[in-house]
């Protein structure tokens, strides 16, 4: 079986104030059809460049990045942002990632009006109204209906992230790729967060490619662990492994940390 | 919660929000001033059925009547008939000339900001040469080599100052296009111009407008000062600075001649400073 | 504490009551908005002793950062405490006046906030706004202030010269975090509030700033309040802990009796929201061997 996402060989540098800043060395991995791959990393690990090289956002310096065989990161234009319909993202903040202008709605529908003629099978019934469309993203994401009036500076931490989800799951992607989607949160919310990623896995069979810098959201979420260290990966195992003596010094660290 | 480490005390926030109160006053104020010019220059030829341009030496330097409520200048012709007209001219070409400079430099701030190609850089150094003139300079300069007229003044403003609204709106383009939101909205599928249109052009319309309250006062100088040195808009055209100009040899005589246009130009300036202010603040109360 | 000099004369002793270094009583602490009034923080009592690490641990909008401004005397002029004292080291500091209050910060009660990027003015050095908060409240010269300052840096684990010629802009938000440690630990305050002081940094560095503290206070025997939103988190390293929610404290406890004794089910939601790793490969694993 062909892996969802194949990359190679990703290099980035950024050239900051006359120092290079190395973001990504050599970085390869791959996720299958309705897995979850998990990437433990600090700050300074490179998993941010990481994120927007895999969504296009960026161009690498070198390596390149495979949707379901397509290569991402040669198309360009149209092209690319039909493929864009199978890869979508849930940032970290959610203060930051919704426009504070737009009420909740509009974020919401943003990819939908996008893609006009893209219907995933759980809005097959909805999609012929924007109202009920809307209203069932936000209900498969725990919130109700009166929030689509509402702006993001009058939801809570969470309920912005849950809108954040439900964008990211209507135009029903293979892959959804979470960028630290608890890390701004409070401990109390960041378990029913992880609840509702799991059951919107199972239910629309996507695949993750979970990122964090706790590696016990990461456990709790992903089937395979990958952990990076200044722009490297340092470290790939199964669930199950992570106690494992064979482990990395660094994932050892971040065990210890945890505990 | 982010505490406010200067400690702001009660007594402070209080005269805070007083100031603000007292500057939306004078923002009012502001929009009274400059609603008073632009109803004389629509309803004072109406009200006054006087000739701005007929000279008529055997009426020159009447005093005030009922004909002629503030008077004739040298060559007999209405003083307040000449102001109303002047005020469409003035505001008028004041208000071309921004719309001018709006339409130019916004759209390639836009494109400059979000695209960022090779053309940026050569454009962005284009924009320096252009921009360290002073505009004052330019326009004299400009005016002196193509024949003094309100076109050509006109002209030499909007060459010089789109420049401004093109920086400003490339600035906040270049850090807005950073933030998360944006790049969420570019991995939903949007297309640039959806991008620029209902991310990006929310956030640059409170800046400009910011921008353009204080640009039209100054603009409106520009063309009365270079009017008065004679190389904006020529006789008979009845323009503010050049009747200040007109009005200079009969300073010690007939003042009213350089009085009237003096404070019109005067009170139009001071009021678009007021409003650029009030607007400035109402629009920093709303943003978060 | 005082040793009496030799003399051997034998005394009632006294019950020696170690007075608390901060004392909340029923401490009440409104929301004013236009004619609204909402409480932030209802009937809140806890008594911190010298030397004691007390951890307040709650979720946003719980009141756990508005009891910290609180004390501090740092609250926005539309909320107030309505009712109750704060008593540090006995004395009723919210009667105060303003000046007197400004004068305990720092010196008495120091400060760490989780914005460490606030904690320094961005366009001075480090080693100009160390020297500055020491010669503000006490009276040194320069050189004692610089040679002062270095020691710290060189506790808090920074390379203390490089550091000390940086600007904020030019060090990791961990190293921040450790020098704005330092620097309010310099002061030698009775209190230190540490308002979520890891939350905005990844586990490595967080784990360094919170073993810093603990190194600082047993230089210092300072009490800690530290303020946080994990529960799981703060157990390991404080004495109490103390949960609050709507502005009410729910349960307090000793740490090492918390996870046995906690009672009331918004501290067993805390708990089981964050699950134990090491539970949790033991699970997968023994799944594993089970499937094998």
């Amino acid at each position: 079986m062909t892996p969802l996402l194949t990359v190679h060989g990703l290099n980035k540098t950024y050239k900051e104030k006359g120092r290079s800043v190395h973001a990504l060395r050599d970085v390869s991995l791959s996720i299958n059809s309705g897995e979850c791959v998990g990437v433990v990393g600090e700050s300074g690990s490179g998993k941010s460049t990481l994120v927007r090289l895999l969504l296009a956002l960026e161009q690498p310096d070198s390596g390149e990045s495979l949707l379901d065989g397509v290569p991402m990161l040669s198309l360009k234009g149209k092209k690319l942002r039909e493929m864009r319909q199978h890869m979508q993202v849930v940032f970290q903040d959610p203060s930051s990632a919704l426009n504070q202008r737009l009420p909740i709605w509009r974020s919401v529908m943003e990819p939908l009006d996008n893609f006009k003629h893209v219907l995933p099978a759980f809005l097959a019934d909805v999609r012929h109204s924007r109202l009920e469309t809307a209203k069932k993203l936000l209900e498969m994401v725990g919130l109700q209906a009166n929030h689509l009036e509402r702006y993001p500076y009058e939801l809570s931490g969470g309920q912005k992230q849950r809108v954040a989800i439900a964008r990211g799951i209507s135009l029903g992607p293979k892959l959804l790729i979470c960028d630290e989607p608890t890390s701004s949160l409070d401990v109390s919310v960041q378990a029913q967060m992880l609840k509702l990623l799991t059951a919107l896995k199972r239910e629309l069979g996507m695949a993750y490619l979970f990122i964090s810098h706790d590696i016990t959201a990461v456990s709790i979420m992903s089937d395979r662990f990958i952990v990076m260290k200044e722009g490297r990966i340092v470290d790939r195992f199964s669930r199950g492994q992570l106690l494992g003596e064979e482990r990395h010094e660094y994932t050892k660290q971040l065990l210890a940390a945890a505990t | 919660m982010r505490t406010v480490i200067t400690g702001l005390t009660r007594s402070k926030a209080g005269r805070k929000r007083w100031s603000r109160s007292r500057r939306s006053r004078l923002t009012t104020v502001g929009i009274s001033i400059l609603a008073v010019m632009v109803l004389l220059a629509f309803i004072g030829p109406l009200m006054v059925h006087n000739d701005p341009l007929t000279v008529n030496m055997s009426e020159r330097l009447l005093a005030p009547s009922w004909q002629y409520p503030i008077g004739t200048d040298h060559l007999g012709r209405c003083l307040f008939s000449r102001l109303a007209a002047g005020a469409q001219t003035t505001l008028g070409i004041a208000a071309l000339a921004l719309a001018a400079v709006m339409i130019i430099g916004i759209p390639i701030g836009l494109l400059e900001g979000y695209k960022r190609g090779r053309a940026d850089a050569v454009l962005m150094r284009m924009v320096d040469a252009i921009g360290a003139f002073p505009d004052f300079i330019m326009a004299i300069a400009f005016t002196g080599f193509l024949g003094p007229s309100l076109t050509n003044l006109m002209l030499s403003i909007i060459l010089v100052n789109w420049i401004g609204y093109a920086r400003v709106v490339r600035s906040i383009v270049l850090s807005e296009r950073e933030k998360e939101y944006v790049l969420a909205a570019r991995a939903a599928g949007c297309s640039s111009w959806t991008i620029i249109r209902r991310h990006l052009l929310p956030n640059i319309i409170s800046p400009v407008i910011v921008l353009a309250a204080l640009d039209i006062g100054k603009i409106i100088l520009i063309i009365a000062s270079l009017s008065y040195v004679g190389l904006g808009g020529q006789p008979p055209s009845p323009e503010w600075g050049a009747m200040l100009n007109d009005g200079r040899p009969y300073f010690q005589s007939n003042p009213s001649l350089m009085i009237y246009p003096g404070l019109a130009i005067m009170l139009v300036v001071i009021s678009c400073n007021l409003i650029s202010e009030g607007v400035r603040d109402r629009l920093d109360v709303k943003s978060i | 504490m005082n040793q009496a000099a030799g003399k051997s004369i034998k005394r009632e002793a006294p019950i020696v009551s170690i007075e608390p270094v901060l004392q909340l009583e029923n401490l009440y602490i409104c929301a004013d908005k236009g004619k609204e009034h909402r409480l932030l923080v209802k009937d809140l009592s806890l008594v911190i002793r010298p030397g004691e690490t007390f951890a307040l641990v709650g979720e946003s909008g719980s009141g756990k950062s508005v009891t910290a401004s609180a004390v501090l005397g740092l609250l926005p002029h539309n909320l107030q405490v309505t009712e109750g004292h704060i008593l540090l080291s006995g004395e009723d500091i919210g009667r105060l006046p303003d000046k007197k209050r400004r004068k305990l910060r720092g010196s008495k009660i120091g400060f760490v906030f989780q914005d460490y990027q606030s904690s320094f003015t961005p366009f001075i050095k480090l080693g100009a706004q160390l020297i500055e908060t020491l010669r503000s409240h006490r009276s040194c010269s320069r050189k004692e202030a610089k040679q002062a300052a270095l020691e710290w840096l060189e506790q808090a684990g920074l390379p203390a010269e490089r550091v000390y010629e940086s600007y904020p802009f030019q060090l990791s938000g961990g190293q921040l975090q450790r020098a704005a440690m330092a620097s309010a630990m310099m002061l030698e305050p009775a209190l230190l509030i540490a308002d979520e002081p890891t939350t905005a940094l990844d586990v490595l560095a967080g784990e360094r700033v919170l073993d810093l503290l603990a190194k600082l206070q047993a230089k210092t025997a300072c009490a800690v309040l530290l303020i946080s939103h994990d529960l799981r988190h703060v157990m390991k390293r404080a004495d109490t802990v103390a949960v609050m929610r709507h502005g009410q404290l729910l349960e307090q406890n000793r740490a090492d009796r918390m996870e046995r004794d906690a009672g009331h089910p918004y501290t067993r939601m805390l708990l089981e929201a964050k699950p134990d790793l090491m539970e949790l490969e033991r699970m997968h694993q023994s799944t594993l061997s089970a499937e094998a």
